[in-house]
């Protein structure tokens, strides 16, 4: 039994006009994708934007509605409607940490919200355990009379991610979590959210566009474009041994900080956008689409044509 | 250690004093800073207690009784502002009127506010066939020709108090605020904290009103402050035309109305002059304050 198990999961949003406002088209934001996930290991889902992977995510935490296909968590199907208790075990960390507190809130009302709704504990019970919560998230215990415009971004990421861990979810959606941070303080609230996935045996779906962010995070990674998997394996399988064009297009464009290698980079990047520009039909369908992924090995699966593997 | 201890309570010093001001106190500086407006709120209070107070020990049928051996008195130390056709003083008629019409102003202004805001949050929080459904219902209500509707019932209903003519009024006047509360309920619920809200267990009626209404209370503030002060002037309009209250219950709207009298208007000013000015003077101050917290919503209008 995997921990989490997508299957052929759909995700369409329609496009509404003509005459009686009727669906003419739909938008395949997510077509077709399947995947599974290890317990306490951090799988991580790339792609640049419109590709899909918020979409997932949301789906997986019940924001989005699925068109079709399964998303199964310990073996029970999330949609069905006598599995709504699991849903406290998936929390979600959300990108922008300026909208996602409520403005008009306390702390305490923000980070107890979760524990209001599950567990039925006293006013001081309550507070206590906020204020543990706050001290775990590396905040002050006396800060939780303030609201959230007191804070900076970084510290209302961690109030966020405290209010995630509230009920002790296994899972945990992590929405491109630094992306509206600065650089100095992402890699503190990353670090943070490595120890604290140690402590609580978590498990986070990583949703990131940024190659470098993904690669010191995550175990397994997918990458995709335009709705569906274009390249997915263990973290080795991606930088070391990128099999599709896209990938490796990704990944020779994560910046270097070394000045010796700024010329070699520059040309690498050059002769992998030409190629990029000459197989580009070899990889996506007539409609520039990927096509279905097959393994190549155990644990690396790449969407390729038929005639590429055989 | 000294030294850190030092270092932590001036961060908290300068975090104390970087601190940004809630709504509340926001408005209450906008409100000082514009002298204007600040003179109109204090004139208002003055004038509600003052109103409020002075018609505990007035008796409205008193005053509204006919003494024929007192008509068109012109103001003295009897009647301070004289007396109308029927001998009765005004200056009772223009306290109990002031109070009578203040009632209604602010019975329909909560009544319309507390409609217009369960209605509009629900429309645009759940938002697709929901909303439109009930839009549609809100479009229907604002086609009919209101004041004639409300005129048609002031002649059916018998005898009128005045919660019944609120109520009708009510009726009519809650479609505004509904979609105001609409439009920027279906901004609020694609937040990220609404949807946050979802996956932390919050069910619908709780993010509505537990999470997404205290984010409007600015906006609910401003409009009902605005909406008092034209609920007012509707109640004496329709007053002033006949259709409001009956001279056995004087508002400043019926006073108003003795001026349709040619004479009246002409010769007898301390009839109709004094509620005129009231009715000027106080739609006026409610609308200062209202433009004050109005421009206190919007950072870029501050004056304070």
């Amino acid at each position: 039994m995997e921990f989490l198990e997508v299957k052929n999961l759909k995700v369409h949003f329609p496009i509404r006009g003509g005459l009686f406002n009727r669906k003419i088209d739909a938008v395949k934001a997510v077509d077709d994708v399947s995947f599974q996930m290890e317990e306490g290991k951090t799988y991580g889902l790339v792609g640049e934007s419109g590709s899909g992977k918020t979409t997932i995510g949301r789906a997986i935490v019940g924001l989005n509605k699925i068109t079709a296909g399964k998303i199964f968590f310990e073996g029970k199907d999330l949609a069905s409607a006598k599995n709504k208790s699991i849903r406290k075990d998936i929390q979600m960390i959300f990108q922008d940490p300026y909208s996602s507190l409520n403005p008009k809130k306390r702390v305490l009302d923000i980070v107890a919200e979760p524990i209001r709704n599950y567990e039925s504990l006293t006013r001081k019970e309550e507070k206590q355990k906020v204020q543990d919560l706050m001290e775990r998230v590396g905040l002050s215990a006396e800060a939780i009379l303030k609201y959230p415009h007191e804070f900076s971004g970084g510290q209302r990421q961690r109030i966020g991610v405290a209010r995630a861990i509230a009920l002790k979810p296994k899972l945990i959606i992590a929405d491109e979590p630094v992306s509206a941070l600065d650089v100095s303080v992402q890699a503190q609230v990353l670090n943070f959210m490595q120890d604290i996935q140690k402590d609580l045996n978590l498990t986070y779906l990583f949703i990131s566009h940024d190659l470098g962010i993904v690669k010191h995070m995550c175990d397994q990674i997918g990458i995709m474009y335009k709705g569906r998997y274009v390249e997915s394996g263990k973290k080795e399988d991606i930088f070391t041994n990128p099999q599709h064009i896209y990938t490796k297009r990704l990944i020779a464009a994560i910046p270097d900080i070394d000045p010796r290698n700024r010329d070699f980079q520059k040309n690498h990047r050059r002769d992998v956008q030409k190629m990029y520009d000459q197989s580009y039909h070899e990889y996506f369908d007539k409609e520039g689409l990927a096509y279905h992924l097959q393994h190549i090995s155990e644990s690396h699966q790449v969407a390729l044509p038929h005639r590429k593997v055989d | 250690m000294d030294s850190k201890h030092a270092y932590v309570e001036e961060t908290q010093e300068q975090m104390r004093s970087v601190k940004s001001p809630s709504g509340i106190s926001i408005m209450w500086r906008e409100l000082v800073r514009d002298k204007v407006a600040l003179f109109s709120l204090i004139f208002l209070i003055l004038i509600t207690t003052f109103v409020y107070g002075i018609s505990l020990f007035l008796s409205q049928e008193e005053i509204v009784t006919v003494d024929l051996f007192a008509i068109h008195e012109p103001p003295s130390s009897e009647y301070w502002l004289g007396t109308d056709y029927g001998g009765r003083d005004i200056f009772g008629q223009l306290i109990i009127g002031t109070r009578n019409s203040l009632s209604i102003g602010i019975l329909v202004t909560l009544m319309t506010g507390l409609i217009g805001i369960i209605y509009g949050l629900v429309s645009g929080y759940y938002g697709g066939t929901i909303d439109n459904m009930l839009m549609r219902i809100v479009d229907f209500f604002m086609i009919l020709p209101f004041l004639m509707v409300i005129i048609v019932f002031v002649a059916i209903v018998p005898k009128y108090t005045i919660l019944s003519f609120s109520l009708i009024m009510t009726a009519f006047l809650w479609m505004g605020i509904a979609r105001l509360i609409r439009s920027k309920a279906l901004q609020e619920r694609e937040l990220d904290y609404a949807q946050a809200s979802r996956t932390l267990g919050s069910s619908h009626l709780k993010i509505m009103f537990t999470q997404v209404l205290p984010n409007l209370s600015s906006l609910i503030i401003v409009t009902m402050t605005l909406n008092l002060a034209a609920n007012i002037g509707l109640e004496s309009g329709l007053s002033f035309l006949g259709f409001g209250f009956p001279e056995s219950t004087p508002s400043l709207g019926t006073l108003l109305g003795y001026a349709r009298n040619p004479q009246t208007l002409e010769f007898r000013w301390w009839v109709w002059v004094p509620a005129a000015v009231l009715i000027f003077i106080l739609m006026l101050s409610v609308r200062n304050v209202g433009e004050a917290l109005k421009r206190a919503t919007d950072a870029r209008q501050r004056r304070g």
